[in-house]
């Protein structure tokens, strides 16, 4: 059973409208609990085929809002849609069909799988709730899937420890792709990874999108890895997307204060560079998102804040180049 | 050479496991100057964290065992110290910032009661004195509010102040080697160029030699002037910073410099990787542990160790790398213009 095929293209395959979460906050003796408002109003919409990068700091929501995309979280407003259908706030039965729809690779590959089934039952596993294919062909499928994120099939009846990070991913992808979803929820897939397989499996992903026609919403705290997977990318602060672009747009003309205090402070490989550098300071961190903001949430921390900014609350516009600033910094470079 | 302060020679350390003799480091030596970052790089398993922790007299024995080798420290060699003795220089002389500032401070204990440990035991301080310092050391890692919030516990900080703490922890007996293992790896990188300045600055004031640990190629480009690059226990390359992402020598730091994405280029296409998988280090091979992964690897590679080799001195820093394969040829290419 596939949900949603026959829609015309003109559907997004995911639509999230003004998402918000919000959680019940710590109790104090003498005040009411408090909101933390994990996410707040996110809107963003991913086409098929296509990669959406999501990027910000610790704590900016980023995989709470992968959370509420899968229904694993409780949506407080705000809708998702999945190919023209509102799935958010369906029931486990109800939401189940859409599962094979989308699917989630998780950031570490150690504690993601289970270690006492063998990576063979690993990749099965989703088959055998979808109740797809005979046990014959399922043994077939799980040695394509092998052969396909280039693990060897002969050693499907081994345990999860007897192969290394890169390939332990490997086999989440493999398993994620089992029940043939058209959009893969990467997060973090591959923080924990040392470089040289970082790159292996970056490399992977994105042949795998080219075959199978995947759509990704990619979800990292790096900013290097995000700019060469994605085709568009959102940065998110304190709940929301800020700036939201084609990736070689944000990348060369970040225009929210946010995004270029973000990108002034990743380090890159260029010791030249680094020595010359002038970084964008940051005053503080993120701050905790139990508060209600009157005006933009970074007006506290921005370094190019003037009055307005902590009355009037920005709101994310434009069209292909969209901010979240009221005084956008157009075509101000970044300092370097 | 000017004044080493410190000096491995030959160092090799094993863990004995059951699945075999691990060889985390083999046979590497270097030495660190007054006022110098020596950047330490390399991938998980490459031998970085556990021939620091030796240095530090930390290997737990067993599993581990300093196998051979000597680390001298101001004339004295480190590994025949008693208890005793390494208590002395520990957190006094050496001191260490570790990766995770949540384990690595005690939850029970306020941040006072942790920072007082130290001075009072190293500089005789008494307590209301102790405290005094602590409160000095906390303002100059730039926590707000220091007398009021050294009277806090460890989980009433954010993931950044906590390391300024351990910063301030590390450095409040003025060390005259901090070793940094992989300080800024789980912050956000706003707080991280934060902490790497913080670094660059107290260096700045006080002259302390640092060792900075670490997997990420920008923030060695941002803070080190020196670099040793490791692989399977082994230096394979050391250089000055420049020199060594200008025109890498080593096959795998070559790889490491082209397989890491970058925000500022755009790479068209596959990024560049470095096939295979790390080693196994319960069995080593008798030649050179990156040759199975090697694109430039020849015959002799599997026999033959490639020893460490130095190549002249520039600026008082020795270049070496241990390769049979000449790589010095132009267009070895990490720098390339970039792309904006």
């Amino acid at each position: 059973m596939t949900v949603g095929h026959s829609q015309s293209e003109q559907v997004p395959l995911l639509r999230v409208r003004n998402l918000k979460v919000h959680f019940r906050g710590r109790d104090g003796w003498f005040s009411a609990a408090s909101a933390i408002r994990a996410v707040d109003g996110v809107c963003f919409e991913l086409r098929a085929g296509e990669t959406l990068g999501l990027v910000g700091e610790s704590g900016c929501g980023k995989t709470t809002t992968a959370r509420a995309i899968l229904n694993l979280v409780p949506v407080t407003a705000g809708s998702v849609e999945l190919a023209g259908t509102c799935t958010s706030g369906l029931s486990e039965s109800a939401m189940q069909p859409y599962r094979r729809e989308v699917q989630m690779i998780f950031q570490d590959p150690f504690a993601s799988l289970n270690p006492r089934m063998t990576v063979g039952r690993i990749i099965a596993e989703p088959m055998e709730i979808f109740r797809l294919y005979d046990t014959r062909q399922r043994r077939l499928e799980v040695m394509r899937l092998m052969d396909l994120v280039g693990l060897n099939p002969s050693t499907l009846n081994r345990y999860p420890h007897e192969f290394s990070g890169g390939q332990r991913q490997r086999i989440g992808i493999a398993r994620a792709l089992a029940v043939e979803p058209r959009l893969l929820v990467c997060d973090e897939a591959v923080s924990a990874l040392d470089v040289s397989i970082q790159a292996q499996v970056i490399n992977l992903l994105k042949d795998l999108q080219q075959r199978l026609g995947l759509a990704y919403l990619f979800i990292s705290h790096d900013l290097a890895v995000v700019r060469h997977i994605a085709d568009r990318v959102g940065v998110m602060y304190l709940g929301r997307i800020v700036e939201l672009a084609a990736a070689e747009a944000l990348y060369s003309n970040p225009r929210h204060p946010y995004t270029q205090a973000l990108l002034s402070a990743a380090p890159v490989p260029d010791p030249e560079r680094e020595r010359h550098h002038q970084r964008i300071a940051l005053r503080g961190e993120v701050p905790s998102p139990d508060r209600e903001y009157p005006g933009c949430p970074f007006a506290d921390r921005c370094h190019l804040v003037e009055a307005g900014c902590h009355r009037t609350p920005p709101r994310l516009e434009g069209d292909a180049h969209r901010v979240a600033c009221l005084l956008p910094t157009t075509d101000r470079p970044v300092p370097s | 050479m000017p004044n080493a302060m410190l000096h491995v020679d030959q160092l090799r350390v094993e863990f004995v496991t059951d699945t075999g003799i691990v060889r985390a480091v083999n046979d590497i030596s270097f030495e660190l100057h007054e006022g110098q970052t020596l950047g330490i790089v390399g991938e998980s398993g490459s031998g970085k964290t556990v021939a620091n922790l030796a240095i530090m007299g930390l290997v737990p024995q067993p599993p581990g065992r300093i196998v051979s080798g000597h680390i001298t420290f101001g004339g004295r060699n480190l590994r025949n110290l008693s208890n005793r003795d390494w208590s002395k220089i520990r957190g006094r002389q050496i001191s260490m910032i570790f990766q995770d500032p949540m384990t690595a401070l005690n939850p029970y204990m306020t941040i006072a009661d942790q920072m007082r440990e130290v001075t009072q035991r190293h500089l005789g301080h008494r307590r209301r004195t102790a405290i005094d310092h602590a409160v000095e050391m906390l303002e100059r890692v730039g926590i707000p509010a220091a007398s009021q919030r050294v009277f806090d516990y460890p989980h009433q900080f954010s993931g950044g102040m906590r390391q300024r703490v351990m910063i301030a922890m590390a450095l409040s007996c003025k060390p005259e080697v901090l070793i940094a293992d992989e300080p800024t790896t789980a912050l956000d990188v706003t707080i991280q160029a934060q902490i790497l300045d913080l670094m660059k600055q107290l260096q700045e004031d006080e002259g302390t030699a640092i060792i900075f640990i670490t997997h990420d190629l920008g923030v060695v480009a941002n803070i080190c002037q020196d670099v040793l690059v490791m692989y399977a226990g082994r230096i394979v390359e050391q250089a000055q910073v420049g020199p060594l992402f200008r025109q890498p020598l080593h096959p795998y730091t070559l790889g490491l410099l082209k397989s890491g994405p970058r925000w500022d280029q755009r790479v068209a296409g596959q990024l560049e990787t470095i096939d295979g998988q790390p080693p196994d280090l319960t069995q080593l091979p008798d030649g050179c542990a990156f040759a199975p992964r090697c694109p430039y690897v020849q015959d002799r590679c599997q026999r033959e160790l490639p020893q460490l080799l130095f190549a002249g001195t520039a600026g008082g820093s020795q270049r070496g790398q241990a390769c049979f394969h000449d790589l010095s040829t132009p267009a070895a290419g990490a720098v390339e213009e970039v792309d904006r």
